[in-house]
């Protein structure tokens, strides 16, 4: 890899406990990811996907070995410390979308902004820009349930990027979804990663999507099996 | 300020159940305040009554005791004495009303002098004195019963065997705090029919004999003192003038003469005040429980709050926020609800006579309000933390 290095696990691995049992779910995990690189990670149910994006994304901690993120090593900051650093650095897409009901699309938007010390026409100013960006500027008014499946995962991705992070994680941000849906959300993803250069993981189950990627990392029992990468689609960033 | 969007919102999400919460803490706050206000009321119109100087004097062992009309006289030839006057209960019963209201055989000349927080037209007060027969009535009394000047007042004797045909001279007003349901008539009036009826009866019966016994008893007496000053030393003065005669009495202050009424019904108040605890922890069951569903229901959403960033401190914010407010509406509907309501409606006059005047103390409204914010803020504190300390991966998992 020539890029800057965005994401470094060094001999990350995680265990959880149950009750008095140790369930190993990622071991020994080495990786690298350059910066403005839109990875893809699959494999079987169990393989650890989700919680490797979780150690990433600073929503979990390793049990041992370093995750360094951007420069910082995730494991030396406390609490408080990495649920700011999240809201600063990580954009949050799900698959069930996972917006605020009794929200309308700007207020669902707008949320992580509320944590910013930004004025309320420079919060309007942002929101919009997003909304505009996943071509929803003409729904800000809706709430979730007056919107598509397709709609809705626009508007999470909306709140994902409002407040310009430079890593985005998406655990099957197109489960939920039909294939034309699906289709529109993922060329979104590649025109987030494209145009804007986001660092982008996404965790899937489906090849097809997995194709949008510029590499693909296979999983299975917490180790890393395969890992392909799609020259033509890593961004020349250096 | 710029959550409060999302806080009203969910406090909105779910109208059902924020509804009955609101209700339940409305309603049970309505009637504690109902409860604690009769307290509060009573201990503050008779703390009020402190500023008027007035010390009462009764037969030391109480009202089935005599108290002679002659010692009016002596009692108003003391030094420290502004004006006295009989204050003697008579309970008749007007037309079918089953409950008496207040009247009183008083001294007109000083009535209004020594009661001198009421107002009444001069010129019904000159009517009132020349005319021995008549009274003088409350303003409410007479609104509650379409009673005006000029009307009579016929009133069938009950504890005492003689009717008296009243007729109104004037009606007298004050504050909302004094009581303006009761009746004045003319002392001498009252003990001239009892001693007509002894006298018609000639001891003939039993009846008549008591009407005898009865007369020229003053009840109680009402003494307005010069000053403050004077009346302890005037109190014990006037017991100690009475110690050796067949008639002892005890003399007090009104505020505590009023208090003794209130003592009268034991250990209610604190019963009552057991009871509104009682009530305070269910509604803390019940806010909480409410809270707790809408948490359970919240899981997901509220891991997505903190995974984009929002600390325990904000997520504990929040939600207790969310709860404060579904109490704070409760009590604000419930204790300032009932306090406008009271002050608005004449609550007295459904009450049949046994209370003379109701209203809600300032200082039980608010205390309702702020026992409401309480609630909000213990019933949402369990599920806010555990909320707050949730594990993000969790939460996240239910539905990814």
């Amino acid at each position: 890899m020539s890029q800057t290095a965005s994401i470094e696990l060094q001999g990350v691995d995680k265990e959880y406990r149950r009750d008095d049992f140790k369930i190993p779910v990622l071991t020994g995990l080495d990786l690298t990811v350059a910066e403005g690189e839109f990875l893809a990670l699959m494999g079987p149910s169990g393989s650890g996907k989700t919680t490797l994006l979780n150690l990433i994304a600073g929503l979990d901690r390793s049990t041992r070995g370093k995750v360094i993120v951007h420069g910082q090593d995730l494991g030396d900051l406390s609490e408080a410390e990495i649920t700011r650093w999240r809201a600063h650095n990580v954009g949050f897409i799900f698959q069930t979308y996972n917006l605020i009901p009794v929200l309308t699309a700007f207020e669902n938007v707008e949320l992580p902004l509320l944590l910013t010390s930004l004025s309320k026409r420079k919060r309007r100013d942002n929101v919009m820009t997003a909304l505009k960006v996943v071509g929803l500027k003409d729904r800000e008014h809706h709430y979730p349930r007056q919107l598509s499946g397709g709609q809705e995962q626009r508007v999470a991705i909306a709140r994902a990027i409002v407040t310009d992070p430079y890593l985005l994680v998406a655990d099957e941000p197109t489960g939920d979804l039909d294939r034309t849906s699906a289709g529109e959300i993922l060329d979104l993803l590649e025109q987030l990663n494209q145009e804007f250069q986001k660092t982008i993981l996404m965790v899937t189950h489906d090849p097809l999507a997995a194709e949008r990627a510029s590499r693909t990392l296979h999983l299975d029992k917490g180790q890393l099996v395969d890992d392909k990468v799609r020259e033509a689609r890593v961004p020349a960033a250096s | 300020m710029k959550y409060f969007t999302y806080i009203l919102r969910n406090v909105r999400r779910n109208p059902i159940r924020s509804m009955l919460t609101i209700a339940s803490m409305s309603i049970s706050l309505f009637l504690m305040m109902i409860l604690l206000s009769f307290f509060a009321m009573n201990d503050e119109s008779t703390s009020a009554a402190r500023i008027y100087n007035r010390i009462v004097v009764m037969n030391a062992n109480g009202f089935a005791g005599m108290l002679p009309i002659s010692d009016l006289a002596q009692i108003r030839e003391m030094d420290g004495v502004l004006a006295a006057t009989p204050f003697s209960w008579y309970g008749g019963k007007y037309k079918d009303e089953q409950m008496p209201f207040a009247q009183f055989g008083i001294d007109a000349d000083t009535i209004f002098t020594i009661l001198d927080e009421y107002t009444v037209p001069k010129d019904q007060l000159e009517d009132f004195k020349k005319n021995k027969d008549g009274c003088i009535i409350g303003r409410k009394l007479a609104e509650d019963r379409n009673l005006k000047v000029g009307d009579p007042l016929p009133l069938k004797g009950d504890l005492f065997p003689v009717d008296l045909d009243l007729s109104i001279r004037g009606i007298y007003d004050g504050d909302i705090n004094r009581d303006l349901r009761m009746c004045f008539f003319h002392w001498e009036y009252f003990d001239e029919a009892l001693k007509r009826t002894a006298m018609a009866g000639a001891s003939s019966t039993s009846l008549a004999g008591d009407s005898g016994r009865r007369s020229g008893n003053a009840g109680t007496i009402f003494v307005k003192c010069k000053s403050a000053d004077v009346m302890a030393p005037l109190s014990s003065k006037i017991d100690d003038h009475f110690r050796n005669s067949d008639n002892p009495t005890r003399t007090q202050t009104e505020e505590a003469f009023g208090k003794m009424f209130v003592e009268m019904m034991g250990d209610l108040k604190n019963t009552i005040y057991w009871i509104g605890g009682a009530v305070v922890i269910s509604l803390l069951f019940v806010a909480g429980n409410a809270m707790a569903m809408a948490m359970r229901e919240r899981t997901t959403e509220v891991a997505v709050l903190k995974a984009i960033g929002f600390g325990k401190p904000l997520v504990l914010f929040l939600i207790l926020a969310e709860a404060v407010i579904v109490a704070g509406l409760g009590g604000v509907l419930g204790s300032l609800g009932c306090k406008a309501l009271c002050d608005f409606v004449d609550v007295a006059r459904y009450s049949g006579g046994f209370l003379p005047f109701f209203y809600v103390p300032w200082n039980i409204a608010l205390t309702g309000l702020a026992v409401s914010f309480f609630i909000g803020l213990a019933s949402g504190l369990a599920p806010a933390l555990l909320a707050a300390n949730s594990s993000v991966i969790n939460g996240l998992r239910k539905v990814v």
